[in-house]
C-alpha cells in the first residue's frame, strides 16, 4: 500500500451548465504507484482530463462540482484542500503539462521567467540560483543553447520546443507526480516520439511518477506500465499494459485495439467502433457502451455491470465476464508495434 | 457487493441486435446555436429587464401621441411652463405645449434614429467588410486605407458636414449615421472573415463549386453574425446619444419636432427654474441607453458562452 | 526599427495629405459662403471679403496655395475671427483642452483599469456587480446630462465649487470629473471583458499548475495580456479627449478647442475647419504611432513582426 503515491476513490465530478448537470466523471477509482507510468486512455470528452485536473483542483468550481469521492496523495487526504493549500502542492509535488504548447505558455513573458517563477514560489533560493536551475533544466529538456533560450519568448520556438519548455516548467521543482494531458496530440508525428522519449528519460532520472492521458494507444505502448481505459466518465478496464494489449476483456478496449494500425498487418482492414459516445447530460441506463457494443445483451441495456477482478490487478466492468454469459474471445493485439521499443514489465 | 454474483434469468444474456440507429442515437435534445443562446438570454434577468423597459418605452412612444388630446406642436401661450398636473402629466414648455405628448413623440424620433442609425451602418459595414476580407489583395488594401484615413477625423465632424449638406431632421440624421458609422463594423467583420476563410469548411464549399458571393453571405457572414448583432445592439444607445448630442448643439432635430436630445437641450436652459423639463427627457435618455446596454451585454454573454459562468 | 519608423512616417504623411485634400474639397462643396451668415454684409461686401481672402480664385489655385502654406505649418487666417490666424487660436485654446483632457485621463485611466481588474477577479461577487453597475450607468448617461447635474448639485445647490470658467484649480474639478466618468466607465468595461478573456487562456492554467497564487497570476500573467485591447482604443481615446469636448466646454464655459470644431463648421469658417482637421489628424496619427510602439513593448510577438 505504501507504494501508492496517489489514489483516487470513487470520484464523481459534474459541471452545472445552463442546460443541466453534465456528469463528466462518474465514479472513478485509480491509483498510481511510485515511479510508474499510468496511461488513461479514451475518446475525447470521456472525462480523462477532468479527472486529473480535479486532482490538481484546476477545474474552476463553479461551474464544476466535486460531488463525492476521495483523493489521497502520499497518504494524505487532499480532497478538500483549499486553493491556498493546493498552491503549495502544485508545481512542487505534482505538476502538469497540457495538450497545446502553442497556447499554454504566456506569450508576453520570457521563457526564463516562466520557469523561475515556479522555483521562486516553492523554494527559498536567490533569483540567480533559480536562473541557474532554469538554464540547467532547459538543457536537460534538450533546448540547444539554453542561456539564449532563457531570454526568449514562446513565439520564437516551434511547437515541439515549446512542449519541451512546458516539460521544463513542470519538472523544474522535481515533483513526485507529473500529469501529462495529451502531451503529443498537437505535435507532428516525428516530434511526438521525441517528446515521449524525453518524458520517459526524465521520469527515470528524476524518479517521477507519470499519469499520461491520451487517446492514442501507440503512446500507451511507448510509455505506460499500466493502463486505465475510460469510457463516458467511467473506467471500463484497467490493468497492466501487456494484459490490456494482448488480453483485452472489455469490448471497448478490444475495439480500440482493432482500430489501431500496426506494421505487419497487411491483410486485415482497420475496423472502427461504430457510433458515438453517449451524452453525459443524460447517461444511459445500463452500460454506457451498450449502444455501440457488438456483444450487447439484454442485461447490458438495463444495469451497469460492476467491476470483476482478474489476475495481475486486471479489472474489467462488463457483463461478458459474468459466468452466466456466453464466453467470447475478444480480439487483442496480435503482434507488437514494430516501431516501438519493448514494453516495460510493470509491477 | 458486486452485482456480478447475482443470479439473473437466462434471458438477460440474450444478445441484442445492434443497428446503426441505436449506436448513433443522440440522447440530448439537440439545441442549435441560436436556440441555446436564446435560452441563456432568457435566464439573464438583468438583460430581460432591459428588454422589458425597451418594450414599454417603445409601446408608449407608439400609443401616447395617437390617443392624446394634444398634438406635439399645439401651443397654448396662456399656460406656459406649467408644472406636472393631471391635465398635463409632464407639464408644459415655454410655448405652452404639452410635454407628455412631446416626450413620447420625441421618443419615436430618438428611438427611430437610434435603431436605424445603428442597424443601417452595421449592414453597410457587413457588406463592405465581408467583401474586403473575402477578396483580400488590392480591394482589401484600398478599402482599409480609406477607412484608416476617414477614421483620422472624429465622426462628429463628418456628421456635422453631412447635416449641413442634407439638412436636419430624423431621416437626415440616419443618413448621416449610415455614411459615417459603418467603418468600425467593416473592420471587425473583415478581421473575422479573414480568420474564417482559412478554415476547412470554406475550402470544402469552394471545392463544391460555391461562388464567391454565396460564400461570403451564406458561410462567412453568418459566422460573424453573433458579434455583429451585439455591436448593433450596443450601437443603438450610441446613436441615441449622438442624436441627443447633435440636437443639444442645435444641429440635430429642429423644433417644433421634438426629440429627447432637443427636449433636454431646451430643458437645460430653464433647468434652474423648471427642473422637470430637463429631468424627464434626461431620465428617459439615460434609462433607454441603460436598457439597451444591459440587453446588449446580456446578448453578448449569451452568444459568447465561454465568457459566462 | 529605423526602417519601420521611416515607413510609418511616409504612410502618415500620405494619410494627412489625403485627409487635407478630401476635407478641402468637401468643405468647398457646401452651399453658401462664410460671410453670408453675417446679415450686416451686403452682397457686394461679401464679394469683397471673398476676394480679400482669395476665395474667388479658381479652386485648384486656392488648393495649391493652401497646400504650400500647410507645408510651412501655416494654417492661414480664420475667416470669422478677424485678424487671427488659425495657428494662434489653436495655440491659445489647445493647452486648455489638453489640460482638461490629461486631468481626466489621469483620473479615469488608473481607476477604470483598477475597477476592471477588480471586477474580473471577483467575478460574480458583490464587488463585480458594483463595478459593472457603475460602468454601465457611466456609459448610459450622456455627458451633457452628467455635466449639467454635477454643475447643479455641486456648484449651484451646495456651492462647493465654481459654476463655470477655467481659472483656478477649483474650476477644473467639475469638468474633469464629468469627462472622467464616461472615460472611466468605458475603460472598466473593456478591461473587465479583456481580463475575463485572458482568464480563459491555457497559460493561466499553466500558471496555476505551477502553484502560483491568484494575486501573482493576475499581476504577472493576466494584466499585461489584458492590456493589449486597451492599448488599441487608447490612441483614438487620448486624441479625442485632448482635442477637447464640445459639450463639457460649452456647459462649463471653458475656452478650449472643442467649441471651435463645431462652430467653425456651422459658420463655414473653411480655414479654421481645415486647420483643426489637419491638426487633429496629425495628433491622432502620432498617438497611434506611440500606441504601436507601446504595443511592441507589451507584446513581444509584434516586436518581431517589425
Amino acid at each position: 500500500m505504501s507504494r501508492k503515491i496517489l489514489e483516487i476513490k470513487d470520484l464523481h465530478f459534474s459541471f452545472d451548465t445552463y442546460a443541466g448537470e453534465v456528469q463528466a466523471v462518474r465514479g472513478i477509482s485509480l491509483y498510481l504507484n511510485k515511479g510508474e507510468t499510468l496511461a488513461i486512455v479514451g475518446e475525447s470528452g470521456c472525462g480523462k482530463s477532468v479527472t486529473v485536473q480535479t486532482v490538481m483542483k484546476l477545474v474552476p468550481t463553479p461551474p464544476g462540482r466535486l460531488k463525492s469521492g476521495k483523493i489521497i496523495y502520499c497518504g494524505e487526504d487532499i480532497t478538500h484542500y483549499s486553493q491556498k493549500e493546493m498552491q503549495k502542492l502544485r508545481g512542487s509535488e505534482m505538476s502538469m503539462i497540457f495538450q497545446d504548447p502553442m497556447t499554454s505558455l504566456n506569450p508576453t513573458m520570457r521563457i526564463g521567467r516562466q520557469i523561475t517563477e515556479g522555483i521562486l514560489k516553492h523554494e527559498n533560493i536567490s533569483p540567480d540560483k533559480a536562473k541557474q536551475r532554469a538554464i540547467e533544466m532547459l538543457a536537460k529538456v534538450g533546448i540547444a543553447n539554453p542561456e539564449k533560450g532563457f531570454k526568449r519568448y514562446p513565439h520564437q520556438f516551434s511547437g515541439g520546443m515549446r512542449q519541451r519548455v512546458m516539460i521544463a516548467i513542470a519538472l523544474v521543482c522535481n515533483p513526485n507526480v507529473l500529469f501529462a494531458d495529451e502531451p503529443t496530440t498537437a505535435l507532428d508525428v516525428t516530434t511526438q516520439a521525441q517528446i515521449l522519449e524525453l518524458i520517459n528519460e526524465l521520469k527515470q532520472e528524476l524518479e517521477t511518477s507519470v499519469v499520461i492521458i491520451t487517446h492514442d494507444l501507440g503512446v500507451v505502448a511507448r510509455t505506460a506500465e499500466r493502463v486505465a481505459v475510460m469510457y463516458a466518465g467511467k473506467i471500463v478496464e484497467t490493468g497492466l499494459s501487456r494484459d490490456i494489449f494482448y488480453k483485452p476483456k472489455h469490448p471497448y478496449t478490444s475495439g480500440l485495439l482493432e482500430s489501431m494500425p500496426s506494421a505487419g498487418q497487411v491483410e486485415k482492414t482497420l475496423t472502427s467502433i461504430k457510433g458515438t459516445p453517449p451524452d453525459l447530460f443524460a447517461p444511459p441506463k445500463g452500460c454506457s457502451f451498450a449502444p455501440r457494443c457488438k456483444y450487447c445483451m439484454n442485461i447490458c441495456t438495463q444495469t451497469d455491470p460492476d467491476e470483476v477482478q482478474l489476475e495481475n490487478g486486471h479489472k474489467v466492468s462488463c457483463w461478458l465476464m459474468n459466468p452466466q454469459a456466453e464466453k467470447r474471445e475478444l480480439p487483442g493485439r496480435k503482434s507488437r508495434l514494430s516501431t516501438q521499443k519493448p514494453l516495460k514489465e510493470g509491477i | 457487493m458486486s452485482n456480478m454474483s447475482v443470479k439473473l434469468p437466462a434471458d438477460a444474456f440474450r444478445p441484442v441486435k445492434q443497428t446503426s440507429e441505436t449506436s448513433e442515437l443522440i440522447t440530448r435534445p439537440s439545441l442549435t446555436f441560436w436556440a441555446d443562446a436564446r435560452r441563456r438570454l432568457m435566464k439573464n434577468k438583468v438583460a430581460m429587464l432591459g428588454l422589458i423597459i425597451i418594450f414599454i418605452i417603445t409601446l408608449m412612444a407608439i400609443v401616447v401621441p395617437v390617443f392624446s388630446q394634444y398634438s406635439y406642436e399645439q401651443q397654448n401661450l396662456s399656460n406656459t411652463n406649467a408644472p406636472p398636473s393631471t391635465e398635463h402629466i409632464f407639464g408644459t414648455d415655454s410655448h405652452g405645449r404639452d410635454l407628455w405628448v412631446r416626450v413620447w413623440y420625441g421618443a419615436r424620433v430618438s428611438l427611430a434614429v437610434g435603431v436605424f442609425g445603428s442597424i443601417i451602418p452595421s449592414l453597410i459595414g457587413i457588406i463592405i467588410g465581408g467583401i474586403s476580407g473575402y477578396f483580400g489583395g488590392k480591394v482589401d488594401m484600398i478599402i482599409m486605407r480609406f477607412i484608416d484615413i476617414v477614421m483620422c477625423v472624429p465622426n462628429m465632424i463628418y456628421i456635422i458636414l453631412i447635416t449641413l449638406f442634407i439638412g436636419t431632421g430624423p431621416v437626415a440624421l440616419i443618413i448621416a449615421f449610415a455614411i459615417t458609422g459603418w467603418m468600425g463594423t467593416a473592420r471587425s467583420v473583415r478581421g473575422m472573415v479573414l480568420q474564417l476563410k482559412e478554415q476547412e469548411f470554406v475550402l470544402a464549399s469552394r471545392t463544391l463549386g460555391a461562388s464567391s458571393l454565396s460564400l461570403i453571405f451564406e458561410h462567412l457572414v453568418p459566422n460573424t453574425l453573433g458579434i455583429v448583432v451585439v455591436s448593433m445592439t450596443l450601437g443603438v444607445p450610441a446613436a441615441i446619444f449622438q442624436e441627443a448630442f447633435l440636437s443639444f448643439i442645435g444641429l440635430g432635430i429642429k423644433p417644433p419636432i421634438p426629440s429627447w436630445g432637443q427636449l433636454a437641450n431646451t430643458g437645460i436652459s430653464v433647468f434652474r427654474i423648471y427642473p422637470s423639463q430637463l429631468l424627464i427627457p434626461a431620465a428617459l435618455i439615460s434609462m433607454t441607453m441603460l436598457s439597451f446596454n444591459l440587453f446588449g451585454d446580456g446578448l453578448r454573454d449569451a452568444l459568447d458562452p465561454k465568457l459566462r459562468m | 526599427m529605423v526602417r519601420y519608423i521611416l515607413k510609418r512616417l511616409v504612410i502618415s504623411i500620405i494619410t494627412i495629405w489625403l485627409l487635407a485634400t478630401v476635407t478641402f474639397f468637401l468643405l468647398r462643396t457646401l452651399p453658401g459662403n462664410p460671410f453670408q451668415t453675417e446679415k450686416l454684409l451686403t452682397v457686394e461686401m461679401q464679394e469683397r471679403m471673398m476676394s480679400y481672402y482669395g476665395l474667388d480664385r479658381p479652386l485648384m489655385e486656392q488648393y495649391f496655395t493652401y497646400m504650400k502654406n500647410l507645408l510651412q505649418g501655416n494654417f492661414g487666417y480664420s475667416l470669422k475671427y478677424t485678424n487671427r490666424t488659425v495657428n494662434s487660436i489653436i495655440k491659445s485654446t489647445f493647452p486648455v483642452s489638453a489640460e482638461l483632457g490629461l486631468r481626466s485621463l489621469a483620473v479615469a485611466l488608473p481607476i477604470g483599469l483598477a475597477l476592471g481588474v477588480a471586477s474580473a477577479r471577483k467575478r460574480g461577487k458583490i464587488i463585480d456587480y458594483i463595478c459593472v453597475v457603475i460602468a454601465v450607468i457611466g456609459v448610459s448617461i450622456p455627458s451633457f446630462i452628467m455635466g449639467t447635474f454635477l454643475q447643479y448639485i455641486f456648484a449651484i445647490k451646495l456651492k462647493l465649487l465654481p459654476v463655470s470658467q477655467w481659472k483656478t484649480a477649483a474650476h477644473t474639478i467639475l469638468p474633469t470629473v464629468a469627462l472622467a466618468l464616461s472615460l472611466m466607465a468605458t475603460l472598466t468595461r473593456v478591461m473587465r471583458a479583456s481580463m475575463l478573456e485572458v482568464t480563459m487562456q491555457d497559460y493561466i492554467k499553466t500558471a496555476r499548475a505551477k502553484g502560483l497564487g491568484e494575486g501573482r497570476i493576475t499581476w504577472s500573467h493576466q494584466v499585461r495580456n489584458a492590456m493589449i485591447p486597451i492599448l488599441t482604443m487608447l490612441g483614438p481615446m487620448v486624441a479625442s479627449v485632448l482635442m477637447g469636448t464640445f459639450v463639457i466646454e460649452k456647459i462649463f464655459a471653458i475656452p478650449g478647442l472643442g467649441q471651435h470644431f463645431v462652430n467653425s463648421i456651422t459658420g463655414l469658417d473653411y480655414t479654421m475647419t481645415m486647420g483643426l482637421t489637419v491638426f487633429y489628424g496629425i495628433f491622432l496619427v502620432t498617438a497611434n504611432f506611440i500606441v504601436d510602439i507601446l504595443y511592441g513593448l507589451v507584446d513581444p510577438r509584434i516586436r518581431l513582426a517589425k
